[in-house]
This record gives structure tokens, sequence and C-alpha cells, in this order.
């Protein structure tokens, strides 16, 4: 399972950022790219000391900055189930019968696999 | 980094540049080594008391961050009682 | 890219990894890659007194950027070759 895909399954849902300067931020992430760039909301953010605190509407943070997320529990089941059924509809998209792919139907052939758009059905293996 | 794919669904530890050891299952990683761990635990070194295990749940760690991570060997890591063991924190990364 | 080769032809040697944390780890070197991070087998942490913490961890994944030293076996290492790979600014 990669990093990304936690991340962006995380949207709405509560997390805690430590930065690399020690500082903490818990809020609830609104969006993130693929630098690990991230926009909180609701957000109460603590000074590396542990002594002040403040409270933001809303912040951005470079992906950069970041040391680690926390995110809830539950979350790694939901990823885990979103891939499984990804991989799932891949496999019924690609038309005919669940048997092997590839001989059959020779105007899809090679390229068929390549277009189905998400989720690395692919090598990578695991999940 | 394909290197890391035999630790996956492995207990790992991870050391992290600020000299913190964190025990937990290694559930993915991506190109730049930024880790994802399941039920994981921080564990807290110290010469005065034994070792203090904080729970931390799920963690997503950036590569960035990571100095080492280590292969758990279960049988040899739960015949130690933790709280016997004193010793000073790893210290952190100085460049 | 040079000592990436380098470090290749060591894999299966005992090295010996000094980290910028001041902890010295010796394993066996299973592989390396362009970013010179490390992985070793079998490790032993130098005074294991006094780092407990790797106790039930026989092998690991070290970040090359976090590495100061790595002490190699001077007798796999070809340094006549490495002296002309050097001057020529490639290997093979």
């Amino acid at each position: 399972m990669l990093p990304l895909s936690l991340l962006s399954a995380a949207q709405n849902k509560p997390m805690l950022v430590e930065l690399k300067n020690g500082e903490t931020f818990n809020g609830h992430l609104v969006n993130c790219d693929n630098f690990m760039n991230i926009t909180l909301r609701e957000v109460y953010q603590t000074s590396a000391d542990g002594d002040r605190f403040w409270k933001l509407k809303e912040c951005y943070i470079r992906g950069s900055t970041i040391k680690y997320l926390r995110v809830p529990d539950q979350l790694l089941d939901v990823v885990k189930e979103d891939q499984l059924r990804a991989r799932e509809a891949n496999r019924t998209t690609r038309g005919g019968p669940p048997g092997r792919g590839g001989r059959g139907a020779p105007p899809r052939g090679r390229g068929a696999p390549r277009a189905a758009p998400r989720g690395g059905g692919r090598g990578r293996g695991r999940g | 980094m394909s290197s890391l794919q035999g630790y996956v669904d492995h207990r790992v530890l991870l050391v992290l540049q600020d000299g913190r050891s964190i025990v937990g299952v290694l559930a993915g990683f991506d190109q730049k080594a930024n880790v994802v761990l399941s039920d994981s635990k921080e564990r807290v070194y110290s010469l005065e008391e034994g070792v203090e295990e904080i729970p931390l749940g799920l963690y997503l760690v950036k590569g960035d961050m990571i100095v080492l991570i280590g292969e758990i060997d279960d049988a040899v890591d739960s015949s130690v009682d933790l709280s016997t063991i004193r010793a000073e924190p790893i210290p952190p990364i100085r460049y | 890219m040079l000592i990436f080769s380098v470090f290749k032809t060591l894999t299966d040697q005992q090295v010996t990894v000094e980290l910028k944390n001041d902890l010295s780890i010796t394993g066996v070197l299973k592989s390396v890659d362009q970013f010179l991070n490390i992985r070793l087998d079998s490790i032993t942490v130098l005074d294991e007194a006094r780092h407990p913490h790797m106790m039930a961890v026989k092998n690991c994944f070290i970040r090359g950027s976090v590495v100061r030293y790595v002490q190699l076996p001077a007798e796999h290492v070809d340094t006549q070759l490495l002296e002309d790979a050097t001057r020529r600014g490639k290997m093979h």
C-alpha cells in the first residue's frame, strides 16, 4: 500500500502532523498532493516545547517540512478494501470471463490493461 | 528501494533522525522511502527506568526522517523484558 | 555512480557502517541502490550493551544519507582498478 493512497483516503478525517521543527498540528485533512503538501481545517497548532497553542481556521503545510502524520487506525482497512475492490473492478472490466487475459480478443490485445487508469493493477503486487 | 519489499507485513524497528525508535508492522512504502506503519508504538529508552512503550497507531513517516528500518525477530523480541532494559536513547543525526 | 558499482562488487562481503548518529553496525552487505541505501544481513551493533535497541533486529535497511563511513574489506577492493576508473571518470 502506498503512503500517498493512505493520505488521500484520509480526506476529511482527523490527523496529527508533526513537523521537522517539532511543532504539531491537529486538524481535519482538506486536501493533499503528491508532494504531501496538505491543507488542514479547524487546526490546533502546538509549539515544539508543547507550552504554546494556537487555533487556526485553516492552514497549508509544505510536504517537505513534515516529519510524520498520525491517522485514524480504521483507515488502513478502508484503503485495503478500496484496493481489493479496485482490483476486482479492473479484472471484470477487462472483458470476457474472469479466466486469463491475453489470447482471447484480438482487437483489445495488449494495449487494454494499460488503459485502466488507477490502482496500479499490474506490478507491485501486495497491497 | 525494492529492498524494503521483503519487510512488508513484517514487524519492523524504525529509527528516526531525531533519535526516536518506533516499532510497528510495515504496511507500505514508496520510492522516497516514505513508510506506513500500523499498530505502531514508540519505545522510549532511558537510563533511569525501563523502556516505556507508547501506542501511536497508524503512522505515515516521511522518508527524509528515516535512518534505519530493521526487521524484528519476534521470537527474540518477545523474549526480552523491556522493563529491565536501561539504555540511553539513540542520539539524533548530526551532520 | 562509480561508488555504486564498487558497492555492488562487495555484495555478500562483511562491512561495518558508521552512521551519523554514531551507531556502528556490522553485517553482510546484501544490496545497495543508486542512493547508496544499504541492506545488511546478520547484523551486530558495536557496543551492544550501550545500544540494546536493535537486539531483535537481524537484518536492516539503512538510508544512504545517514551513512558517515563504510569500512570495506581491503582484500576485496581492487584499488588499482578503482584509481584507473576514477581517472577515466567512469567504470565499465
